[in-house]
């Protein structure tokens, strides 16, 4: 880097808390003193600042955009769906998040059993070291796998809303479209699942979009997306008989569950009752 | 925290503390994604991250700075689910730019005087058109006002990659101000 001397190189790191002003008084006063002696560096030390005081002085209408109202009330609504379904105790969390940590997914678990030999203070113990970001990931893990196991529909259902809006954000942006043959062998690789899929004539406007393992629950869950008369509608499946069939109001969508086999189905989609009742009638015969 | 409150996993105290962090949540999901339904979509997700894993948080911490991680947490995963590689190689980049201090002597009237007529939807712009890394870190340092300790616990990164970073974005954005300047400005 030219003109730059050793001491220039010295002084860097000390340029932004300085412009921020947190040094303490003895590394402020060897950087007064060194761009007294360098107008390079002074000229670098005043437009940091220029900027800084330019971000601080317009900082109030930068941040007045706020969140739309339906984003507060959606949000509102996920601390309510927590309320109707928690594990039984914390330890039931941990133990499922420990198991979680080998090569073991959500397959074997019994509600009750993690908490043998792991008491609430032995987590605590355990947990106390690790820095923020890795207790959150421990936990955030343990919260998607027991949506396979313990949760009621509504909170499964809000899990699969958000991951629907999430595919299709993707969708839109990446364009991709997957041939019945491709999801077909998909089902087949990736989750030992022979199957027909429903025949998109048989469904006026039903379109075929693609497939894609679900990004929660270790990748249990396949995720079928579709579009109806331009709008997307999701077909998830999950390996067990969990559910008992119902159709659940969350977050904007309906959800509908059902159990055929030996795996839950839930179709998701932001449309009327009867419309979504129509579109579970012809998946379901395309099943049986 | 959650458990002294009997059944009830998320306390009415948290929920509304975490609720009235989330504009300032969507204004920085919107800097990091730049469209309002992704914005949108991705602070729904940290919620519901957040209250899942409510009972993770430490009472006594700081529970915005917990939601910014779970945010941007949320964001990069998103991001290498769209494309690992890419992510791979322009952090690559990224990291580069930052340890090369910016070339000095850049002005020679007075700094402040140049941008004191920048107005806000023209920093605004300038702000997007920073490379990723660069507006996340100018952008919670000096908006969201966090200290470096709690953006570099968000970022997963040294508190002197964090410095680095606000320091080159800073530098950026004057380049870029500077360059919007009428000649005779």
């Amino acid at each position: 880097m030219p003109n730059h001397s050793d001491r220039c190189l010295a002084i860097d790191p000390l340029v932004t808390p300085y412009v921020d002003g947190h040094l303490e008084s003895g590394d402020r006063r060897t950087v007064d003193e060194h761009l007294q002696r360098c107008a390079p560096c002074a000229s670098r030390v005043a437009a940091e600042r220029a900027v800084r005081d330019l971000i601080h002085e317009r900082r109030a209408t930068l941040a007045r955009s706020c969140a739309p109202d339906a984003l507060h009330g959606r949000c509102a609504e996920l601390a309510r769906l927590n309320d109707d379904a928690r594990p039984t105790s914390r330890a039931d969390v941990f133990g499922a998040a420990r198991r979680l940590q080998p090569t073991e997914g959500a397959r074997g678990h019994q509600p009750g059993g993690a908490a043998r030999g792991f008491s609430q203070a032995s987590w605590r113990t355990r947990l106390a070291p690790l820095a923020l970001a890795a207790s959150l990931t421990l936990l955030v893990g343990a919260a998607f796998l027991y949506q396979l196991t313990e949760s009621s529909s509504r909170v499964l259902a809000a899990e699969l809303a958000a991951d629907h809006v999430k595919c299709f954000a993707l969708n839109s942006m990446l364009h991709t479209h997957d041939s019945p043959t491709a999801v077909e062998s998909a089902m087949v690789s990736g989750f030992g699942w022979r199957m027909q899929l429903p025949d998109t004539g048989s469904v006026a406007g039903l379109e075929l979009v693609g497939s894609r393992p679900c990004l929660y629950g270790e990748g249990k869950i396949a995720h079928i997306m579709y579009r109806h008369n331009g709008e997307p509608v999701s077909l998830f499946m999950l390996p067990r008989r969990v559910r008992t069939q119902e159709v659940v109001d969350v977050l904007g969508h309906e959800a509908a569950i059902w159990c055929a086999g030996d795996r839950t189905f839930v179709l998701l989609a932001r449309k009327p009752r009867q419309e979504v009742d129509r579109l579970v009638a012809a998946v379901q015969a395309s099943l049986r | 925290m959650a458990r002294s409150l009997g059944s009830r996993a998320v306390s009415p105290a948290f929920e509304a503390e975490a609720l009235a962090s989330l504009d300032s949540l969507y204004r920085t999901a919107l800097r990091l994604t730049r469209s309002p339904v992704d914005a949108e979509d991705l602070v729904q997700e940290t919620f519901l991250k957040a209250f899942r894993a409510a009972d993770s948080f430490r009472p006594g911490t700081n529970l915005r700075a917990w939601l910014f991680t779970i945010l941007h947490n949320t964001a990069r995963n998103r991001i290498r689910d769209r494309a690992r590689d890419t992510v791979a190689v322009d952090s690559e980049i990224v990291e580069r730019a930052a340890e090369r201090p910016p070339a000095g002597g850049i002005v020679e009237t007075p700094e402040s005087l140049l941008l004191r007529d920048t107005m806000a939807p023209e920093l605004q712009a300038a702000i997007d058109a920073l490379p990723p890394a660069f507006r996340e870190a100018v952008w919670l340092r000096d908006v969201e006002e966090f200290s470096y300790a709690e953006i570099a616990e968000m970022l997963s990164i040294p508190i002197g990659t964090v410095m680095s970073r606000i320091s080159r974005g800073r530098h950026l954005l004057f380049e870029h101000l500077n360059r919007l300047r009428p000649v005779n400005a």
